[in-house]
């Protein structure tokens, strides 16, 4: 199979392996009969209606489009999609995921996992998936909580929060699901909101565009087991003050008239929110989604306080172009056949190194 | 589809519904509440909270409300999509069937 498609620039080249649906799609088409079974005001249906919402632009075969699970509430999303998809084993959706999408290049494989699913039994297939660049889209429902075991602390939970099996508050330091990602190599991550379905739809459609692992961290209201955890971002007084929209190429800046903005410290390199003033305007930092190094998207995951939510970034932190997975492997195997001829299955498998165990 | 608010709601407009929306796509009318049908995601979150019992899926109105099953889609015509109703802030004309019901005795 030889992969006529190349990168050159932005845009996911990927997208043309996918055929494209006959006639034009609508919100409807992507809605399957299942009855949704969240908690009335779960902030999952918010999501479920945005990617349904989202589906259309990319106007593929909904035939080859899927959508693979783990386990947890965010998980029985497949299930409401009118795609083909995969309630999978708790944590390995990112391992099945990559199998479909090295395999068969013909889909869109997107993933849809929880805090709970990616970061603990997961958290190794998830880094893993990130590092290769396997042209998949994982959705992170981060809600802070393990609501389908109704109420246990999660590993983004804050630490000192009381639930049933933290009655005296966790101590567990949380995972940050932006910082893990870039650390653990990640070619596209962003982080978004539940109820800001412009926001949300915006970063479906440039997580789509994107040649590899995208990895966006969605910040999802859990109404029964800790509910309001993101209200200091959704609140629209507050919001101005804590909210830091990321846009490549733009200052960053923020606050009531955009008077607060992010600077980097010349003596230590580290980054922190100032007031804008005539004197330092001109060194408010400026975003780089793009930028081949992933120090400053990793700076910039820190800034916010992981109690109060305060300096929140939301939008695309790092957006790079690398090898993708699935593309290296169809070359290899291309090449492996140019050198050593088609191989032969049943001949490996009976195999030539044997032995026989002796009593 | 989506959620409807029917009869029970005019010249009441409790709106614990509002504070339920995770969304914010319950607006307000000069009689009644309307929730935009493209912006409600179907969570169900604002049917139980409300004390007329007026909020309804879209193919459950009973009879006796029908008129109401496309009030709130009609409504939003005019008006597009504002994206939030807190800072779209109040519609300025009801629906129709809103402004023709019979006024509500007080108490």
């Amino acid at each position: 199979m030889t992969d006529a498609v190349t990168h050159t620039g932005s845009g996911n080249g990927l997208l043309q392996l996918v055929p494209k649906a006959e006639a034009k799609q609508s919100m409807k088409d992507f809605k399957s009969d299942q009855e949704v079974r969240w908690c009335p005001g779960c902030g999952d249906y918010a999501i479920l209606a945005a990617v349904q919402g989202f589906m259309p632009e990319l106007g593929l075969a909904k035939e080859n489009i899927v959508f693979v699970s783990g386990i947890g509430c965010s998980s029985r999303f497949p299930y409401y999609m009118n795609t083909y998809g995969m309630h999978s084993i708790h944590g390995r959706a990112p391992a099945i995921a990559t199998g479909l999408a090295t395999s068969r290049r013909d889909l869109s494989v997107w993933v849809v996992t929880g805090d709970g699913d990616a970061l603990s039994i997961g958290g190794n297939h998830l880094i893993h998936a990130l590092r290769r660049n396997v042209n998949l889209k994982i959705l992170l429902f981060n809600n802070r909580i393990y609501g389908l075991t109704k109420g246990q602390y999660s590993p983004t939970s804050e630490v000192g929060k009381i639930t049933k099996s933290t009655p005296m508050g966790s101590l567990d330091a949380p995972f940050n699901p932006v910082s893990l990602a870039i650390g653990a190599e990640a070619s596209f991550v962003a982080r978004t909101i539940d109820s800001d379905r412009k926001h949300l739809t915006d970063t479906l459609r440039q997580a789509a565009d994107h040649p590899g692992t995208a990895l966006i961290e969605i910040y999802q209201n859990c109404n029964i087991f800790n509910d309001g955890a993101f209200d200091a971002l959704k609140d629209k007084q507050q919001a101005q003050e804590t909210l830091i929209h990321l846009e490549h190429g733009q200052p960053i800046r923020f606050g009531t008239d955009r008077t607060r903005g992010v600077l980097r410290n010349q003596a230590t390199g580290d980054l922190e929110v100032v007031t804008v003033t005539a004197h330092n305007e001109a060194d408010i930092l400026v975003h780089d989604a793009h930028s081949t190094s992933p120090t400053t998207a990793f700076a910039l995951s820190r800034l916010a306080d992981p109690d109060t939510l305060h300096h929140t970034p939301i939008g695309v932190f790092r957006n790079i172009q690398r090898p993708v997975y699935d593309t290296a492997m169809a070359d290899q195997l291309d090449t492996a056949v140019d050198q050593k001829g088609k191989g032969d299955l049943a001949a490996l498998l009976a195999g030539t190194d044997t032995w026989t165990v002796e009593s | 589809m989506a959620y409807v608010i029917a009869l029970p709601c005019v010249d009441v407009k409790d709106k614990a519904c509002v504070g339920e929306c995770p969304v914010d796509c319950i607006y307000e009318g000069p009689r009644k509440m309307y929730i935009h049908p493209d912006e409600c995601v179907d969570c169900g979150a604002c049917e139980p909270v409300c004390p007329m019992e007026a909020i309804f899926y879209e193919d459950a109105v009973p009879d006796e409300w029908d008129g109401y099953r496309t009030t709130d889609r009609e409504v939003f015509a005019e008006v597009g999509s504002p994206a939030g109703a807190e800072s779209a802030g109040p519609l300025p004309t009801d629906h129709p069937v809103v402004a023709g019901a019979p006024v509500r005795e007080q108490g």
